[in-house]
């Protein structure tokens, strides 16, 4: 049994199990609350109840006072859902974030294409079309696969029949390994979305800065056609790092459009690119590029990160020192099954990087 | 069509900073005076992320329940004799340590906020600043009224205030406040606010707080528990500060280094205090204070620095020392306090069989081979009739006031001296620690009331102990001495009907 818990003022719902915390569950579907002590005794996560029942559990009479139960009040680290719920929390209405419900969809598979020894690009057909963000994900549900998979949308909202999925060959991993074997034009998979509040604020004036690494670059290739196509002129630079010239893909596809706009610069950046690669290009990581080519200073950007957990991690640090910090700093990162495992502890210093 | 309701941050933002103006009659840097002095940039305050959003007719309403509930638990203490509940009398000393030594830092607190918070221009800080003096006024209340209850039957709380200024061991708390109010305001947030509040206060209120639990206070935890709900906005307040000077300005980064190191230091050393009550005081025990370094900095404190490294900010200067340390600082001190149980105002004793069997589990490296022989030596005189009272006076860091009871890293059974030279003066240290925050600020540091030197200087009553203990407003043989030939246990046996186990022998004189 499980309940459904909207979350204003981000107009989110999420499903929350029966004696799950409203907490937890809201951290485990990316959608980040206020919270300090998780036992009920300090308040950092005070939420208002605007409609339905909880179950208040174990708050602190310090913590959660009378008249805040009178009001409707809950602590979200300990309260559970009674019923489908409405809740308001203490967190900021992003005005470029746009709500699109998550739907079911039918998908056949119009095309696979390896566009790297390890990567396949997979063109599928919705049953009908699909609102969602530039930026956002849906989960794949395999045949005979337990879990869905999440993978990023690389076709601009515009294209809301056709979508794009990038997806790296896992070694080992079951969904990557089905998707890359055995999936075969004119099969049919289930899609829910979309998913995810990565997303480029255009309300903020500054200039864009992607940085990408392998598959992470699906995002991106979306929310830079949706901003070209509708016109936008801001300065925007993307910089994508693969490790050689074999895993550089789509290149052909920004060098064109970078030729078509101005206000659009593609650097490429090989990580250790091989002897016969004749690579002219950037070589280094992603973040030892952006630090040369930005002279260690970000100021007046706002940057998107899109890619695997350590070159996320190399970039937040390489943005902060170069004087970009949390507010201006937006991701999106991939995590496998494993890495995922890893996650380290962290400390409540940042709440979003 | 109703007008739309304003979600929380509106509220704040309506209820607190529109509530802010500019001057048209004087300058900013006229109003804000302290503002350069300690070299902070600030560019744009509307930067700061306020930590927190509380109005304040909010405030005022969550304190006023709070004061309530904790009040009427109080009351109901008393009707029932919550008191008797306690494991047994030796605990309560835990408790005096608790009121002389960190209540009155709660008060400091509240002076320090409300000083810092008029020099920001920013109405953010203002306000978190002014939220905070009015809680830690409380918690000094709460945390008088609460103990209170056991002043009623137990001696040694009733000169709490006086002793503060004056006592040897509580110049160690009293300096490390006065060394953060006499700072700059940015200094004072990044000692206390990040240092203090943030980074090392698991460690003190965590170990009081539980240790209560475990021993059967429920006076003691209701005020914790009242007071950690307003903690955690002071830890948030704490890591916005440092966020907000990091991010102004890249000149910022090494002065905040400095104070970090500086406040690591300062707060590592008076939690030594704390480790000692952890692993003596409490009849029954929570965590050893090497399990809760362990917890508490090496692994939070750890994240910690590692998301600040992305700032340029490192591990705060000797970090490693504090862990080499936990093996020793919590015997040293308990050793001390043995020595000189005449002169502090709560009971010593040696640890029961058990109690050492549990210290030599915890300290496998240490305890066995450096203190025990001592306890052993210590109880053997005891039973003669011959409690050692050290009759000398020890020497005492400059900075951190501790007596020099620390060890030096490669070999832990020698004390570690450090000294530096000042205007044709020496000036002796207890580490590298507390050596590189002298010789960074010796004009200040020069100042330190050392109590030990005061009574040299005939400054403290007179030249005998019976004299100082006298001017500490300390009655010899009562408030002071031995656990086991103490009113307080005397009066306890008597209370839960336990049969003395042993002739107890009056007072001994001092050695």
């Amino acid at each position: 049994m499980s309940y459904e818990v909207t979350i204003e003022p981000l107009g989110e719902t999420i499903e929350v199990e029966e004696e799950q915390t409203i907490l937890d569950a809201a951290l485990r579907a990316g959608i980040w609350l206020p919270h300090a002590c998780c036992h009920g005794l300090c308040a950092t996560c005070k939420v208002q109840v605007t409609d339905g029942e909880v179950e208040l559990g174990d708050a602190s009479p310090f913590a959660l006072m009378d008249f805040e139960r009178d009001e409707g009040k809950c602590l979200a680290c300990c309260a559970t859902p009674m019923s489908d719920l409405v809740i308001e929390a203490d967190i900021d209405e992003d005005p470029d974030a746009e709500v699109h419900p998550v739907e079911d969809y039918r998908g056949t598979v119009v095309s696979i294409e390896s566009v790297t020894p390890t990567v396949k690009r997979v063109i599928l057909e919705l049953d009908r079309d699909i609102a969602f963000q530039a930026g956002q994900y849906i989960n794949l549900q395999l045949p005979k696969i337990d879990k869905s998979r999440a993978f990023s949308l690389a076709n601009p909202p515009h294209d809301a029949r056709r979508i794009e999925l990038q997806i790296r060959h896992v070694p080992g991993g079951e969904a990557t390994t089905y998707i890359h074997q055995t999936l075969a034009e004119g099969d049919v998979v289930d899609v829910a979305g979309p998913y995810g509040r990565f997303f480029v604020r255009t309300s903020d004036p500054g200039a864009t800065l992607f940085l990408a690494g392998g598959t992470g670059l699906s995002s991106p290739k979306s929310m830079i056609l949706d901003l070209l196509e509708k016109g936008d002129g801001r300065n925007i630079t993307l910089i994508y790092g693969a490790r050689n010239r074999s895993e550089l893909y789509d290149r052909a596809f920004f060098e064109a459009l970078a030729a078509e706009h101005a206000n659009l610069r593609y650097v490429p950046a090989l990580s250790e690119p091989d002897a016969d690669d004749a690579w002219e290009g950037e070589i280094g990581f992603v973040h030892d590029v952006a630090k040369r080519l930005f002279d260690n200073d970000f100021r007046g950007h706002k940057a998107y990160l899109c890619g695997p957990p350590v070159m996320i991690d190399a970039c937040i640090t390489a943005l902060i020192q170069g004087r970009l910090f949390e507010r201006d700093i937006h991701m999106e990162k991939f995590l496998s099954a494993a890495d995922a495992a890893q996650d380290s502890q962290r400390s409540p210093l940042f709440k979003s990087i | 069509m109703a007008a739309k309701k304003m979600n929380l941050r509106e509220k704040y933002t309506r209820m607190t900073r529109d509530l802010a103006w500019d001057f048209s009659y004087q300058r900013d840097e006229d109003v804000y005076k302290q503002m350069t002095m300690e070299g902070i940039k600030i560019e744009d305050w509307d930067k700061w992320e306020d930590p927190f959003r509380l109005t304040m007719d909010a405030y005022w309403k969550y304190q006023g329940e709070k004061e309530r509930k904790l009040y009427a638990i109080i009351d109901a203490f008393a009707q029932n004799n919550g008191h008797l509940n306690v494991t047994d009398a030796r605990y309560v000393n835990a408790l005096k340590l608790f009121l002389t030594g960190v209540s009155p830092l709660e008060y400091m607190a509240h002076r320090g906020f409300a000083m810092v918070g008029r020099q920001f221009p920013g109405v953010g800080a203002q306000v978190a600043c002014q939220m905070q003096a009015v809680d830690e006024l409380r918690h000094v209340q709460t945390q008088v009224h609460t103990i209170s209850q056991y002043n009623k039957y137990f001696n040694g709380f009733q000169e709490f205030r006086h002793q503060h200024d004056r006592v040897w061991y509580l110049s160690v708390p009293k300096s490390f406040f006065d060394d953060a109010v006499s700072a700059g305001p940015f200094e004072f947030l990044t000692a206390i606010s990040f240092s203090f509040e943030y980074v090392l206060t698991n460690l003190l209120f965590m170990p009081f707080m539980s240790g209560a639990a475990y021993n059967g206070d429920m006076a003691t935890v209701t005020f914790g528990f009242s007071a950690q709900s307003d903690e955690a906005r002071h830890m948030t307040l704490g890591l916005e500060v440092i966020k907000f000077i990091l991010e102004q300005h890249p000149d910022n980064l090494p002065i905040v280094q400095k104070w970090i190191d500086k406040w690591f230091w300062r707060g590592y050393r008076l939690l030594t205090l704390v480790a000692m009550m952890m692993d003596y005081m409490l009849p029954k025990r929570v965590m050893s204070w090497r399990e809760a370094w362990e917890m508490y900095f090496e692994q939070n404190g750890g994240a910690l620095f590692e998301d600040l490294a992305r700032y340029g900010i490192r591990k705060p200067k000797y970090w490693e020392q504090s862990v080499v340390e936990k093996d020793v600082i919590s015997h040293a001190a308990w050793g001390t306090f043995y020595n000189y149980a005449h002169a502090a105002p709560f009971h010593t004793w040696t640890p029961n069989d058990e109690e050492m069997e549990w210290l030599s589990a915890k300290y496998p490296d240490t305890f066995d081979k450096y203190f025990r022989p001592r306890y052993e030596h210590w109880a053997e005189q005891e039973k003669k009739g011959e409690r050692f009272y050290n009759p000398s006076l020890p020497m005492l860091c400059t900075t951190c006031q501790i007596p020099m009871v620390f060890p030096e890293l490669d070999d832990l059974a020698l004390t570690c001296y450090r000294s530096s030279e000042y205007e044709g003066d020496t000036y002796h240290f207890c580490s590298d620690g507390c050596k590189d925050i002298f010789d960074n600020e010796p004009e200040k540091y020069v100042q330190s009331w050392l109590p030990v030197h005061q009574i040299y200087q005939g400054n403290c009553g007179g030249a005998t102990v019976e004299d100082v203990v006298k001017w500490y407003h300390m009655e010899d043989g009562v408030d002071n001495r031995e656990y086991l030939h103490s009113p307080d246990r005397r009066n306890w046996d008597k209370w839960t009907k336990k049969a003395t186990e042993e002739e107890v022998p009056p007072k001994t004189a001092v050695g």
